[in-house]
C-alpha cells in the first residue's frame, strides 16, 4: 500500500474541519484535510441558517452566563460544563478571526447587524450572513484561508477505512481515493475527526448525503469512547411534501401555527405557554404523539401555517420560502405538510475542553463531537461549536504534534477493518447484495424503531435487524469497473459505518432506561432525579455500554 | 403512466439510454437515483445537499448548466432528457467533475 506522511490529518472539510486545519496551519506543522465528497461542499455546514453567537451586537442583557445558563437549561442535564464554558468563552474571538477573514453579517433597515430571536435561546443572539446563507460564506472564508496557507492541502473524494494506531495512540488511517480505487496509509502524529451526523441512518433527514455517521465507527474501532448516542434531535418540522424537499427544515416553526388533522391547535395540549415556539425535543415528542394518536395528516405529519407572519418568514428565511414556493408550495397562501425528521446528534466522541477524545492522538470536533448539548441543542449552537472546538482542536492538535519528535515512519501499523473492507470489494464480483439497499435497510428499520418515540421492544428489534444487514455486507455484489469511481463502493463503505453508529445508538438507548432529552422511551416515560451518561465503547472487539455520573 | 427516456453522455465515449417513470415533480437528481437504483449500478454522479446550496450536483441539462437537486426531470426539444457532465475540467467518471 502507499503511503503518505504529514503531521495532523484532517478526516472532514465542513466548518469544524476547515476551521481545524486553518487554526492549526498558524503552527508550522503540515496538516492534510481529506473529505469522502467534495472539500468545502460537502457536510451540513451548507445549509446552516443562522450563528448563535456573543459580540458587538450582544444585547444589553447578554453575558457569557446567560448564554451558557440556556445551553445548560436546554440540554436536560447531559450539557457537560466543561464544554459549554469553552463555547461561550471562545464564541466571540472567534468570530472576530472570521470578520477579519472576510465574513459580513446580515445587516437591517438602519445598517445595524440583524439579530434574531430563535426558540430556547432567552435572549436574542443569532447572527447571520448571505442573507440566512450563513454556513456557506463561513465555508468559503474558511476555504479561501485554508488554499492560502502554504501547509494546508486538500484533498477530495477520499473516504477513511479505518484509523490505526502505533504504541496506543492514533497514528495515521488507512483511506481509499474514490476516483481510482486505490488505498493509501496515511502516517501522521495526529488525527481530527470531523466527519459531521447520523441524518443519513434514517430514511428522513435534513441531512446531506454524506451524513452517514462515518467518524463515531472510526473512533470506536480506534478504542475511544462515545458519549450519549442516545440524544438524536428530530427537526421537529421538516417537509413531507413534496418528496424532492422530503426532510427540509422549516426554521420558521416558531412564527407558524401547528394544526392536526381535526383543525387543532395541538401544542394547547403540551406547551401551552409557549405553544409552537418551545425547544426542538418538546415540539418533536408532540408532533410524534399527535401521529401516534392517530390525529396525524395523510402524510403522517401535521400541518403548518406560517401565512399569519408570511412577511417575516420571507424576510428571514428567503431561501426555504422560495425553494417551497419553486417546486409549487406557496406558504403565503397554502398549509405545509411536515413532521419530524432526524437532524443533529447531541452525542459523540467524548473530548476534553481541547477537543481531545479519550484515545491519545485523535481529536474530534463538530457534530462528530459529543457532550456539548446534551439531550437537546438549541438552534445556531452547531455553527458555533464547529468554529469553537474546530479552533480548539486545530491548536490542540498541533502543540502536540509540535511536541512530537517524529512520524511513526517505518513502524508496521496494524489494520483489520480496512483489510476486511478491502477484501470484500475484491471479492464482490460474486455477491449478491446492492450496497445502497443495505444503506437504505438501516434507513428503514432505524426510522421504524429507533425515532422520536422509542420502547425497549422496538430497540431490540433494531438491534436484530442491524445484526442481519451486518452479514448481508459481507456479500455485497459491486459491479461497476475496479479502475474507476464507482459509487457502489462508496455506498459499500458508508453501510459498514453506519452499520456499526448504529449498533452504537442502540446499545446507548436500550441503556438509558428513562425518557430525558431527545431520548423518550414509552417504557419509561419519566425522567430520573440522577443524572447518568451512557458510554460506548468497543472492547476486545465487542460493543460495551456503561453509565456514568459527571463527565 | 407514461415514461421518460432519458440520455446520458458518460466516460469512454459512451452515450447510454434509460427509460423510466415520468413522476410530476420529480427532480433530475431522483432521476438520475432511480437509474442507478433500478438500471445501471455502475452509474458515477455527486451531490449532497439537495437544496441548492453546495451546487456539487452541477450537470449540463439539455445542454444548459444546471443543478440536478433543483431541475424538474423533463424532456428536452427533441423529447428525451439529455444529461452529460460539465464540459470544464477533468471528469472523473461519468457526471463527476474533479472538485
Amino acid at each position: 500500500m502507499d503511503e503518505i506522511i504529514t503531521d495532523i490529518l484532517v478526516i472532514g472539510s465542513g466548518a469544524a474541519g476547515l476551521a481545524a486545519s486553518v487554526y492549526a496551519a498558524e503552527s508550522s506543522q503540515q496538516i492534510l484535510v481529506i473529505d469522502k465528497g467534495a472539500i468545502g461542499r460537502s457536510g451540513s455546514t451548507v445549509g446552516a441558517v443562522q450563528i448563535a453567537s456573543l459580540g458587538s451586537w450582544s444585547h444589553r442583557e447578554d453575558s457569557l452566563d446567560a448564554y451558557q445558563q440556556d445551553i445548560r437549561e436546554s440540554g436536560r442535564g447531559l450539557s457537560s460544563p466543561v464544554l459549554t464554558d469553552v463555547l461561550v468563552q471562545d464564541i466571540s474571538a472567534r468570530l472576530e478571526d472570521l470578520l477579519q477573514w472576510g465574513l459580513k453579517l446580515d445587516k437591517n433597515e438602519h445598517n445595524d447587524i440583524l439579530v434574531a430571536a430563535t426558540s430556547g435561546h432567552t435572549i436574542p443572539r443569532s447572527i447571520s450572513s448571505k442573507k440566512g446563507k450563513t454556513g456557506l460564506a463561513i465555508l468559503q472564508v474558511l476555504t479561501k484561508r485554508a488554499k492560502n496557507s502554504s501547509n494546508i492541502k486538500r484533498w477530495s473524494d477520499v473516504i477513511t477505512l479505518e484509523l490505526v494506531k502505533a504504541n496506543g495512540r492514533v497514528a495515521g488511517a488507512v483511506v481509499l481515493d474514490l476516483k481510482e480505487n486505490k488505498s493509501y496509509l496515511i502516517r501522521c502524529k495526529t488525527v481530527i475527526l470531523a466527519t459531521g451526523g447520523i441524518g443519513q441512518l434514517y430514511s428522513t433527514t435534513s441531512n446531506p448525503a454524506q451524513s452517514t455517521g462515518d467518524g463515531f465507527a472510526l473512533s470506536l474501532t480506534a478504542g475511544a469512547a462515545l458519549v450519549d448516542m442516545e440524544q438524536i434531535q428530530f427537526y421537529p418540522v421538516s417537509l413531507i411534501h413534496p418528496p424532492s424537499l422530503s426532510g427540509l427544515c422549516l426554521s420558521f416553526y416558531h412564527l407558524a401555527k401547528l394544526y392536526n388533522r381535526n383543525g387543532e391547535r395541538f401544542m394547547d395540549k403540551y406547551e401551552p405557554e409557549t405553544m409552537e415556539n418551545t425547544t426542538r425535543d418538546k415540539l418533536a415528542i408532540a408532533i410524534a404523539s399527535e401521529v401516534e394518536e392517530g390525529l396525524g395528516t395523510p402524510g403522517g405529519g401535521v400541518w403548518v401555517d406560517a401565512t399569519g407572519n408570511i412577511e417575516e418568514v420571507k424576510r428571514q428565511f428567503h431561501h426555504e420560502y422560495q425553494l417551497c414556493l419553486d417546486r409549487g408550495l406557496d406558504l403565503a397562501s397554502h398549509l405545509a405538510e411536515a413532521g419530524p425528521a432526524a437532524h443533529f446528534i447531541m452525542g459523540g466522541i467524548w473530548i476534553d475542553g481541547d477537543a481531545a477524545s479519550t484515545t491519545p492522538g485523535l481529536y474530534a470536533a463538530g457534530e462528530s463531537a459529543g457532550g456539548l448539548h446534551g439531550g437537546n441543542r438549541l438552534g445556531n449552537n452547531a455553527l458555533s461549536e464547529c468554529i469553537v472546538f474546530g479552533a480548539r482542536a486545530g491548536k490542540a492538535a498541533a502543540r502536540e504534534s509540535a511536541r512530537m519528535k517524529s512520524i511513526t515512519d517505518g513502524v508496521p501499523l496494524q489494520t483489520k477493518k480496512a483489510d476486511k473492507i478491502i477484501n470484500v470489494i475484491s471479492n464482490s464480483e460474486q455477491g449478491t447484495e446492492r450496497s445502497y439497499a443495505c444503506k437504505k435497510a438501516v434507513q428503514t428499520l432505524m426510522g421504524k424503531y429507533v425515532g422520536v418515540v422509542r420502547s425497549t421492544k422496538e430497540l431490540l428489534q433494531a438491534k436484530a435487524e442491524i445484526k442481519a444487514i451486518e452479514e448481508k455486507l459481507d456479500q455485497v455484489k459491486i459491479t461497476s469497473s475496479p479502475d474507476f469511481y464507482s459509487k457502489e463502493i462508496l455506498d459499500y463503505i458508508e453501510a459498514v459505518h453506519m452499520v456499526t453508529t448504529a449498533q452504537a445508538i442502540v446499545e446507548a438507548a436500550l441503556t438509558r432506561k428513562e425518557s430525558r432529552g431527545a431520548h423518550h422511551n414509552k417504557n419509561f416515560p419519566e425522567q430520573l432525579t440522577e443524572v447518568k451518561h451512557t458510554i460506548v465503547k468497543v472492547e476486545n472487539g465487542k460493543m460495551t455500554v456503561q453509565e456514568e455520573g459527571e463527565v | 403512466m407514461s415514461r421518460l427516456v432519458v440520455k446520458i453522455d458518460r466516460s469512454e465515449m459512451r452515450t447510454d439510454q434509460y427509460e423510466i417513470d415520468l413522476k410530476t415533480g420529480r427532480t433530475v437528481l431522483e432521476a438520475v437515483e432511480a437509474i442507478y437504483h433500478h438500471h445501471d449500478p455502475s452509474l458515477a454522479y455527486r451531490y449532497s445537499c439537495r437544496t441548492g446550496l453546495c451546487t456539487t450536483c452541477m450537470m449540463l441539462i439539455n445542454g444548459k448548466p444546471g443543478l440536478s437537486c433543483m431541475k424538474m426531470a423533463e424532456p428536452g426539444e427533441n423529447g428525451v432528457l439529455h444529461l452529460a457532465p460539465l464540459p470544464k475540467g477533468r471528469t472523473i467518471k461519468d457526471l463527476i467533475k474533479e472538485v
